[in-house]
């Protein structure tokens, strides 16, 4: 079957009534958990890991894949507003659109927002729809060792780019792989690291690593250390419609900002901070009214929105088509496929096509949604923005330990959330980026199963991982890019010298 | 800053250390214990390289003159800390709907707020939806404790 033939068994798939209200549902969830501070999508979906016994894996996933990039509209929301970006993405955003607040153009920029994240959001799937296959192809050549050297490329990339320091993101990653071995070894049932404690044989759980170092060490950072600091929330004066002269200044960088955000979310270089970066630069360049920018440009906040959002679904496409998740809600989203017993890969495109492309139509479906509650319907979502920030913050943690006690009925867990809580305060107070952990525990184990995989086939021979062509092309991409910031800071103190 | 990269060094020697302990070998001469042995020297290199730039200065890139405004507030950390244990301790006796109001009186005060008896009811009507939504909607069963004679 042809993609167009694919998709469309993907919109029976995804416009049944059932499908459509959970897709309503994770669209709904991700705009409120991305308006809300101090809870992000990450935390939200390994919240909701449990309802996979209850739902079937396309509706769940839908949901899943809804409060994802759901999220991404509803933080816009509060940079704009209350200038404390929610996720590092919408750092830029911030920037441009509350100076824009403050002069009594949060509308505007609120639209702009919208719309841009909807453009974005819509030509990123139709990439998606059709980049997917072709990588899929490629990827049914692709045996253990290379996908054991692409699963180092990801870690190095996700680790080392992401962040001001390769150091700790390297940390970070060596952390999240240290936690990923905790439990029983799955080739030989030997136990690792359980230090004889049996609710660590099976294992450390995603929920509590990603609950106790977003919501829990957030709260503890949060409440030590910058409740004491005023916030002020703009409010929406005038209309929140565009002028012809705002579309028109729109237009250019949401295409722009997608064209840069959609290939950086593809290839697995993580995160969509450095698009966002990149947009705005590129924005101020280009721009007739330079001196705009710093005090409300609206291209500030079209180009980065737009870039954000192609780049969130662009992760969509080593997640679906490799099972390589480059940020921590993809690889939240890598185990909740994981609970259904499916691995996402080339193979699940033919396996289960009508999941994926299921999935691949929501998005469509989604971005719709979410274009109509973003922007009539903003003021529902700004009212959450006004829940004082105790009580706020109480209600999430009553969230976040329901979801890691319920778990498993331990108390156990619970002990192990606030620990993990307390390494999350320490990496967020000393720069640590949190991301890896979470890439590098789901990830790990896999890789390290690729591995072995291809050491067996070997017969234990490492230079297997050298012999295969693409094997070695990408470890070699993998050691240029953790060297690389190193070499080009010699060459600057050579420079300097 | 020297503390963080010690913490770093130390959990690293520790975890470096046990990975000796499973032995590798087996079916593809690569056993159980080859990954962590790898991780356990990755995480003790990196804890080297931490510990040498913290006591060179600090961790490059963190403001640490930014950090120094923001005084740390022990007494609200304090306060949530008590909240989280305190649910790990009562979830089991006392049952989810006490030990969630708990909870969310413990880190509302963490956050300044003093309106104890508004925080108190705000968190046990919350307790009690959340309990309600996922005990007979999603199937979750959290213990009822000592309000289960309420509920028969």
């Amino acid at each position: 079957m042809d993609t167009w033939g694919q998709l469309l068994q993907g919109f029976q798939v995804a416009l049944s009534m059932q499908n459509l209200m959970w897709c309503l549902v994770g669209c709904m969830l991700g705009t409120a958990v991305g308006v809300l501070p101090g809870v992000g999508p990450a935390v939200t979906v390994a919240l909701l890991l449990p309802i996979t016994t209850k739902v079937d894996a396309s509706g769940a996933l839908i949901m899943f894949a809804g409060i994802y990039y759901g999220a991404m509209y509803g933080g816009s929301t509060t940079s704009i507003l209350l200038n404390t970006p929610g996720e590092s993405a919408t750092i830029v955003t911030a920037m441009e659109g509350n100076e824009m607040a403050k002069r009594g153009r949060a509308g505007p920029a609120l639209a702009t927002s919208a719309i841009g994240s909807f453009v974005a959001g819509t030509i990123a799937t139709v990439g998606l729809t059709f980049l997917s296959p072709l990588v899929v192809e490629l990827g049914l050549k692709f045996g253990p060792p290379e996908y054991f050297a692409l699963m180092v490329l990801a870690f190095t990339t996700v680790s080392a780019v992401l962040g001001e320091s390769t150091l700790r993101g390297m940390t970070s990653l060596f952390l999240g792989l240290a936690i990923g071995l905790v439990g029983i070894d799955n080739q030989t049932g030997q136990a690792r690291f359980a230090f004889d404690i049996p609710q660590l044989l099976d294992g450390i759980e995603v929920v509590t690593i990603a609950v106790g170092l977003f919501a829990v060490g957030e709260t503890l950072y949060f409440a030590s250390k910058l409740n004491q600091v005023e916030e002020k929330l703009e409010s929406i004066k005038g209309s929140i419609w565009m002028k012809a002269e705002d579309w028109k200044r729109s237009i250019g960088p949401w295409i722009r900002g997608t064209l840069i955000g959609f290939p950086f979310g593809t290839i697995p270089a993580g995160g969509a901070e450095i698009p966002t970066f990149l947009s705005y630069a590129i924005e101020k360049k280009l721009c007739k009214h330079p001196e705009e920018f710093g005090k409300g440009a609206i291209e500030g906040v079209a180009g980065p929105e737009a870039a954000n959002n192609a780049s969130s679904t662009g992760t969509m496409v080593p997640l679906l088509t490799l099972g390589l998740p480059t940020s921590a809600t993809a690889a939240i989203l890598l185990s909740a496929f994981q609970q259904y017993g499916l691995q996402p890969g080339p193979l699940l495109f033919e396996s289960n096509s009508a999941l994926v492309w299921g999935l691949i139509a929501s998005f469509y479906i989604g971005n719709v949604m979410l274009l109509v509650l973003n922007l009539p319907l903003v003021g529902l979502w700004v009212k959450l923005l006004q829940i004082p920030r105790p009580q706020l913050y109480a209600g999430i943690l009553v969230f976040a330990t329901m979801g890691v006690y319920g778990m498993r009925q331990s108390s156990f867990d619970v002990f192990l959330l606030y620990a993990i809580g307390l390494a999350g305060f320490l990496m967020r107070r000393y720069g640590f980026p949190t991301a890896p952990v979470i890439v590098g525990m789901i990830l790990g184990p896999l890789a390290e199963e690729q591995m072995r995989r291809s050491l067996s086939i070997s017969q234990g021979d490492w230079s297997i991982f050298v012999t295969h062509g693409i094997s070695a092309i990408l470890l070699a991409i993998t050691v240029v890019v953790l060297l690389a910031p190193f070499i080009a800071k010699q060459l600057r103190k050579r420079k300097a010298a | 800053m020297a503390v963080a990269g010690g913490v770093l060094a130390i959990g690293a020697l520790i975890l470096g250390g046990s990975f000796y302990l499973p032995t590798g070998g087996g079916y593809a001469q690569v056993g159980p214990g080859v990954v962590p042995r790898v991780v356990g020297v990755g995480l003790m290199l990196l804890g080297v390289i931490l510990l040498r730039e913290a006591f060179g200065g600090g961790f490059s890139g963190v403001d640490e003159e930014a950090e120094a405004k923001l005084p740390m507030d022990w007494v609200a950390f304090a306060w949530v800390s008590a909240g989280i244990i305190g649910y790990g301790l009562l979830v089991e006796p006392a049952g989810f709907v006490i030990a969630s109001t708990l909870l969310f009186v413990l880190v509302a005060r963490g956050f300044n707020s003093r309106r104890w008896l508004l925080n108190a009811v705000t968190g046990l009507v919350l307790a009690i939806i959340v309990f309600a939504i996922f005990n007979y909607g999603l199937g979750l069963t959290l213990p009822a404790g000592v309000i289960a004679p309420l509920l028969k």
